[in-house]
């Protein structure tokens, strides 16, 4: 622990923080573990660490490695792997969303896509996790994103937009949010699926006749969204999957995203969050020496969160700098990108590729998606723009636009810089435009 | 292949449904798992008996066995909980098989939006099954933060009206014992001391939240207030705060408090003073209040707050800290740096 960091490392990502208080507990005992896993890598001295490093200290991004894993990640897995039955739509779009940012080209899978996905589709709407599986909300979503990625005709006829609007008609609740499947639980993340499938597929609002919603007297989908999301921010400031349970990061963006689909954040965010208190929680995510966010108050930093709570940041930042064009001077960025790029590149980064958590966990899909997904955003400036690819509803959703961050404040390389990803659908700009266009040109009655 | 299903004569008159992997397009399917052959086998008769609707004690079996290779296929819970109510089975029992099969699978969610679909049910429980608190605090001894399980629990709380139950409180205050830092507990407490709790209207983390009458600058303010109560509070995280200075949990439950009884924070200057004082700073969270105290009126010491946060005690936020310096709108000249 004494051994030096590697040169141009400031002393905020190597040392303990200023103040640790005498009394440990469950939380500091591990919290200490974490930060003594961490210590070496932030140093940029661990043995598995291959570099090269640049000036600021920091590994470079092992992009070939990355690449490859997702690869393999694509390809059969044994038997030990059963617990994912119900997550392959996931996996797919874990490892196009990360192929987009890496900058390699998703649509040669488009007929593996399809041929994936197809048997997971449900007559009745949506699609489950697999064959056979009742229809799921985030196995939709990733179905639905991974369709946009591939592109083109075939993919977005793919999806029975009809039976997908009946069925979200069912998992629509008289409290205003949605369940994520027929007999599952209700929470924030069903919201953001269903508004992010809604939005990208031009699916009416008005909600099907049969929608036990409506005997609750709501008529469209949205209705009553904005105030079950309201509901679910809690006195700490941060927002909970479901009303009443403890702030989390994941939520925290699925409730934005959410929210930022349905209006503009400048006004639907003033309209039903606390702002100071959000942006102050969201802050409090950030600690150094790891730099790298966690999900709630008193957890671990963990390199998903670079996404989840990095990715609320871009959202909020539009939220307080208004109406696009109007800014004066723009609140610019409210978190150490800094303090995110080196936990991320010096602390998530698998050795033979792939992204983790932490070091000391495996790398896996997931992470591999959300930590390259922080990365790519702490190294762009995401904002909206006064014209909006959708000529529809949604104007505000497809407005945003984004520009690579001054490399001259950054402490990665020129050849570690990823692709943008869309900062709500979390796929490229354009998948998520191309798709919105081919469905806004394919109308359906209702 | 011969499997224990296609072997079994109770099995005899369903004809499974094989697994279209996609295959058949001529593609290659993505991320392909080479299933066990038990696991390929039983899904092929799940996806059989649920094209039927089968509600039967097979078929309940049938559920069981996948569960046990593969807990996190939620369909079969799904499913399951239907055959458990359409066959009127006892409930209790099946309380106490999930009770083994929740320590087994920690980290699996399914098992709880079970639970809850389980005792949703006022037929089968018109009040709280007696054992539910021990298990949840057994659970909690394994992970005292389980997110799903807290999510449960404040379900529990509320479906059953738990709220001043000495039992729910007993146990918060045993889990801040043993960890005055699990702010799953924390929260857990001020939706017991300070949730809303009309059932006839939607529940919500803070009080008035998502009444389009209210600012969410006003989410969470009572419009009764028990002054006793508040205090009482104040005074329980004013101990936690002694215990251990630097834990935000206890600062932010004290700043919910006095929000939900519409207090400021400027009762606490001297309180939070006390962590900034001549023997050094020993609460960032401390200067945090204190800032916000000062921002009504005296800007300039706010700003020397802030100022220390940024600099010297918490600069990886420094880019925070100099928005809340800049929203103050205090000329360099007027500010008292101490």
């Amino acid at each position: 622990m004494t051994e030096k960091p590697r040169p141009g490392i400031p002393a905020l990502f190597t040392q303990p923080p200023a103040i640790r208080d005498p009394l440990i507990t469950e939380t500091i005992d591990l919290q200490n573990a974490t930060l003594e896993k961490c210590l070496p890598f932030l140093k940029g001295i661990h043995s598995s660490q291959k570099g090269p490093f640049n000036a600021s200290g920091v590994p470079a991004l092992l992009r070939d490695d990355h690449v490859g894993y997702l690869y393999d990640s694509l390809e059969d897995y044994p038997a030990g792997f059963v617990a994912m039955d119900a997550s392959r739509p996931w996996m797919v779009y874990w490892a196009l969303a990360s192929f987009a940012m890496l900058g390699e080209d998703a649509s040669r899978f488009r007929e593996r896509v399809l041929a994936t996905l197809r048997p997971m589709q449900n007559s009745t709407g949506g699609f489950g996790g697999g064959h056979g599986q009742i229809s799921h909300l985030a196995g939709s979503y990733a179905a639905v994103l991974s369709l946009a990625m591939v592109g083109g005709q075939e993919a977005f006829g793919l999806v029975d937009r009809h039976a997908m609007w009946q069925w979200l008609g069912r998992l629509k609740q008289a409290d205003g949010g949605f369940r994520v499947c027929e007999g599952g639980e209700e929470d924030v993340r069903g919201a953001y699926c269903a508004m992010t499938i809604i939005s990208l597929l031009d699916l009416p609002l008005t909600l099907p006749p049969d929608s036990q919603a409506r005997l609750a007297g709501l008529e469209t989908l949205t209705h009553g969204l904005p105030q079950y999301l309201s509901r679910c921010q809690t006195f700490e400031g941060g927002i909970s999957g479901s009303p009443g349970s403890e702030a989390h990061g994941a939520y925290a963006f699925c409730a934005l995203a959410c929210l930022s689909i349905m209006g503009p954040p400048e006004e639907i965010f003033h309209r039903h969050m606390d702002i100071p208190m959000l942006v102050s929680w969201l802050s409090a995510r950030q600690s150094a020496p790891e730099g790298g966010l966690s999900g709630r108050t008193n957890k671990l930093v963990d390199g998903c969160y670079s996404h989840w709570v990095g990715g609320c940041w871009p959202l909020l930042e539009s939220a307080l700098n208004g109406k696009p064009g109007n800014a004066e001077t723009p609140v610019g960025s409210l978190f150490s990108r800094e303090g995110l790029t080196r936990y991320i590149l010096g602390c998530c980064q698998g050795h033979t590729g792939g992204l983790r958590d932490k070091p000391g966990k495996h790398v896996d899909s997931y992470h591999t998606c959300y930590v390259l997904a922080g990365l790519s955003a702490t190294q762009h400036n995401h904002y909206r723009t006064d014209s909006s690819v959708s000529s529809g509803g949604f104007a505000s959703a497809f407005s945003w636009k984004s520009t690579p961050s001054r490399a001259e404040d950054s402490v990665f390389d020129k050849s570690d810089r990823l692709e943008p990803l869309h900062p709500l659908y979390v796929i490229p700009h354009k998948a998520a435009e191309k798709m919105r266009l081919w469905s806004e040109a394919q109308p359906f009655n209702v | 292949m011969e499997g224990a299903y296609s072997a079994d004569p109770e099995w005899a008159d369903v004809t499974p449904i094989e697994l279209d992997d996609g295959s058949g397009s001529g593609a290659m399917p993505l991320a392909t798992i080479a299933y066990p052959p038990e696991y390929l086998e039983a899904t092929s008769y799940l996806r059989a008996v649920m094209a039927a609707n089968e509600m039967s004690e097979r078929a309940l079996k049938l559920t069981e066995d996948i569960i046990s290779m593969n807990p996190a296929h939620y369909t079969v819970w799904i499913y399951r909980a239907k055959i458990l109510f359409d066959l009127n089975k006892d409930l209790n029992n099946e309380l106490e098989w999930l009770n083994d099969i929740s320590l087994k699978y920690l980290k699996n969610y399914q098992i709880w939006h079970h639970r809850q679909v389980l005792l949703s049910s006022r037929e089968h429980f018109p009040t709280l099954p007696p054992k539910e608190a021990d298990f949840l605090m057994e659970m909690f001894a394994q992970d005292s933060k389980n997110y799903h399980v807290w999510t449960y629990r404040h379900w529990l709380v509320r479906h059953f009206k738990q709220w001043d139950e000495p039992r729910e409180l007993q146990d918060v205050e045993a889990l801040l014992k043993a960890d005055v830092r699990n702010n799953s507990a924390w929260n857990h407490r001020y939706m017991l001391r300070f949730g809303p709790r009309d059932t006839s209207s939607p529940d919500a983390g803070m009080i008035n939240a998502g009444d389009m009458t209210t600012a969410p600058g006003e989410k969470g303010r009572l419009p009764v207030v028990d002054e006793d109560l508040v205090d009482g509070e104040l005074e329980f995280a004013q101990e936690a705060i002694l215990r251990a200075p630097e834990n935000r949990s206890a600062w932010w439950y004290a700043r919910g408090v006095l929000r939900a009884a519409g207090r400021g924070l400027g009762e606490w200057e001297e309180f939070a003073g006390r962590f900034v004082g001549d023997g050094g700073v020993k609460s960032t969270h401390a200067l945090e209040w204190l800032a916000d105290v000062y921002a009504d009126g005296r800007e300039g010491l706010a700003v020397g707050m802030l100022t220390r946060l940024k600099e010297e005690f918490d600069p990886i936020r420094g880019n925070y800290w100099d928005y809340r310096i800049r929203k103050l709108g205090v000329a360099e000249a007027e500010v008292a740096v101490r």
